[in-house]
């Protein structure tokens, strides 16, 4: 493995040199699935919808739909519990995009599902996005749709089984180059996304404000921003980037409303987990600001024999640099804000991640999205001090409250940072 | 009604002073000068802000309110070359600001002031402790403060004025003597800030001859300079941090 430390901060994005990435290459054999996909040369199948625009070689771009080749693959994965993924999956495609849906899950149905999704490529510039292209018309045609929509890809060569796992994004099987590709049916696109798309003259940044203040799906945002549907001058924008975009637009958005709001009343602890990622959230009454810890343990992905740390605040004039935590930061945030929106409040948040041996492969940065919004979903406590309310927290963590504690930058900080109208008599 | 000249280092060194804690202020405007209280939008620092009339090689106003941007101000300020004159007129029908300088001129729009935070009251403070201080040596202070932390004591012990900063493994401490100083009232006084605030508030105060601070325990600290002798006046109002156990 390479030096300590490196893995944790590069997540296969090849930092090391290698021309592969040994973590990720350790699950490659472990999914049979592929195989039987493999030697086709055509596919057929409702599209949930997905794209995918790859940023490996930029600006030489891979995009395409995502197609299920056949719903009813005997050798689709699925664990023995989940009998009832099938029926799901088989009664609406759609289900395989939204991650909102898949609290649920065990991990290897996730893999299992998104890996089932051929990738029909192309290789595009990012500035297609101004032209008349009619491989990418196509895509963008599907990007548009909030339903699945029935596709069919006849490909140069026979389908490569392959099996890609990544930190931002979710897993992905097979792929191949198109010859050709057609949707086979109409694209039910909502209002929202209708008006916008023709808008040439709103900014991409107005533009995600609009679909999300219209309750466009972050999936469905991420599809119209990566295949250049959004903004003035259009581009295709790899995936994984627009993921965090969204993320951070979105968020940035709602802590502009957030910051208006009085302070939160009572000190409040919301915990909850997915796939082995625990949050543990502690809201104070305070200022708008927002810390996260992220708490790699042992073993699990991307780390060795320690348990890793790593921290990222920003205070209530925000943040100029991407964070070093990268795109979980931003998908952690968003959960916290939406729920201190809905209630109108505003607070400081503390929030713990951790990564606990049970999350053996990287399955995209929605986990973390989702793994906080299960927080936000669960009943919340109350309690009458800090330090009750972390005390009560420290209890659920594996990691010991000293090890996480010493990390901390805002949370001793914050809460004594007194105001100046404490001071009128 | 406004109309004004003054000179451009004058006006930029106070509108950078004003510029620490706010990006949108409401300027009070009066026959004997103009002047701005606000907060910032944490609530944690205030800044009292007084240009008096004679700064202005030329003066003449009646009283009244506007709202300025001043990131667009400051940002047309900057291409100014020293030493020049700046004309200003106060077109309050339009409600434009109209600058004139080296035969540029510049219509800036105002801003709504109802759309401003209104003026917060200035608390009573009672501070003990009383420092005069070149603001190169506050400047030094906070600038090494920050190599390793990102709050800092600042307090009195004795005759002697400290300023202390403590890192996850670090510390810092400078300590000056009356005869650094240009002035110290005795009184006990230890509180810790924000370096974030003071890092922005030392921009100008820094520039400054003579700074004075006025300091308590555990409460918040007055920082009063000239931008220019009896010009200028600036008062910062920091709250400060308390620690907790």
């Amino acid at each position: 493995m390479p030096a300590e430390g490196l893995c944790m901060r590069c997540k296969g994005k090849g930092l090391c040199g290698r021309p592969y990435c040994p973590t990720l290459e350790r699950f490659k054999n472990n999914n049979r699935l592929t195989k039987a996909l493999s030697n086709k040369t055509t596919v057929f199948g409702p599209s949930p919808p997905s794209v995918f625009v790859g940023s490996y070689n930029y600006p030489s771009l891979s995009a395409g739909p995502l197609i299920p080749p056949s719903i009813d693959l005997p050798e689709l994965e699925f664990s023995e519990a989940s009998e009832i993924l099938r029926e799901k999956v088989i009664k609406n495609p759609g289900f395989m995009e939204d991650s909102r849906l898949w609290h649920d899950l065990q991990m290897q149905d996730v893999i299992s599902m998104r890996t089932a999704l051929v990738r029909a490529n192309s290789t595009f510039k990012p500035g297609d996005a101004k032209t008349d292209n009619p491989l990418l018309m196509k895509a963008q045609e599907l990007a548009l749709s909030a339903k699945p929509i029935d596709t069919e890809a006849w490909f140069k060569k026979p389908i490569i089984s392959d099996l890609k796992f990544d930190s931002m994004m979710m897993p992905m099987g097979p792929s191949g180059q198109v010859k050709n590709f057609n949707i086979t049916e109409n694209p039910k696109v909502p209002n929202a996304v209708d008006r916008i798309i023709y808008d040439t003259d709103a900014l991409a940044k107005d533009a995600i404000v609009e679909l999300y203040q219209g309750s466009v799906s972050n999936e469905q945002m991420t599809r119209l921003m990566s295949i250049g549907l959004l903004g003035r001058d259009r581009k295709l924008v790899p995936t994984r980037w627009s993921i965090t975009a969204i993320d951070d637009m979105t968020g940035k958005e709602t802590i502009k409303r957030i910051k208006d709001y009085p302070h939160i009343r009572e000190i409040t602890v919301l915990t909850g987990e997915i796939f082995g990622n625990h949050f543990e959230i502690l809201l104070l009454p305070g200022s708008f600001s927002y810390e996260l810890l992220e708490i790699w343990q042992p073993h699990s992905v991307w780390n060795g024999e320690k348990t890793y740390i790593g921290q990222d605040h920003e205070d209530f004039y925000g943040k100029k640099e991407y964070s070093n935590l990268s795109g979980g930061y931003y998908a952690a945030r968003l959960p916290v804000l939406e729920y201190l929106d809905s209630i109108k409040k505003q607070a400081f948040i503390f929030a713990i991640r951790e990564i606990r041996p049970s999350y053996w492969a990287p399955l995209g940065v929605w986990v973390v999205r989702e793994a906080a919004r299960a927080a936000i979903m669960n009943p919340k406590k109350m309690f009458e001090t800090k330090e009750e309310a972390l005390a009560d927290m420290s209890a659920r963590l594996y990691t010991p409250r000293p090890d996480w504690e010493i990390e901390t930058k805002l949370l001793y900080n914050q809460a004594v940072q007194m105001r100046i109208d404490s001071y009128y008599d | 009604m406004l109309k004004a000249s003054i000179d451009i280092d004058l006006l930029r060194d106070s509108i950078t002073a004003l510029s620490v804690i706010v990006s949108e202020v409401r300027l009070k405007i009066k026959p004997d000068g103009i002047s701005v209280k606000a907060v910032d939008a944490a609530n944690v620092a205030m800044v009292i802000f007084d240009l008096k009339a004679g700064a202005f090689d030329s003066y003449t106003a009646e009283e009244t309110e506007v709202g300025i941007d001043l990131v667009k101000l400051n940002d047309i300020l900057g291409i100014v070359e020293k030493k020049t004159l700046v004309d200003m007129e106060l077109d309050m029908t339009a409600q434009k600001l109209h600058l004139n300088f080296g035969g540029l001129s510049y219509t800036l729009s105002l801003l709504d002031p109802s759309t401003i935070r209104s003026e917060p009251r200035v608390p009573q403070l009672d501070l003990p402790a009383r420092v005069v201080l070149n603001g190169q040596d506050l400047k030094r202070a906070v600038k090494a403060a920050e190599k390793i932390s990102d709050h800092m004591t600042l307090g009195v012990a004795g005759d002697i004025f400290f300023m202390e900063a403590k890192g996850d493994t670090d510390q810092v401490r400078l300590e000056m003597g009356t005869d650094q100083l240009i002035d110290l009232k005795s009184g006990e006084a230890n509180s810790l800030f924000s370096l974030d605030y003071l890092l922005d508030i030392i921009k100008s105060a820094g520039k400054a001859n003579e700074v004075t601070l006025s300091i308590g325990c555990d409460f918040p600290i007055l920082i009063e300079f000239d931008v220019a002798p009896n010009a200028c006046h600036v008062t910062f109002l920091l709250a400060p941090r308390i620690e907790s156990d």
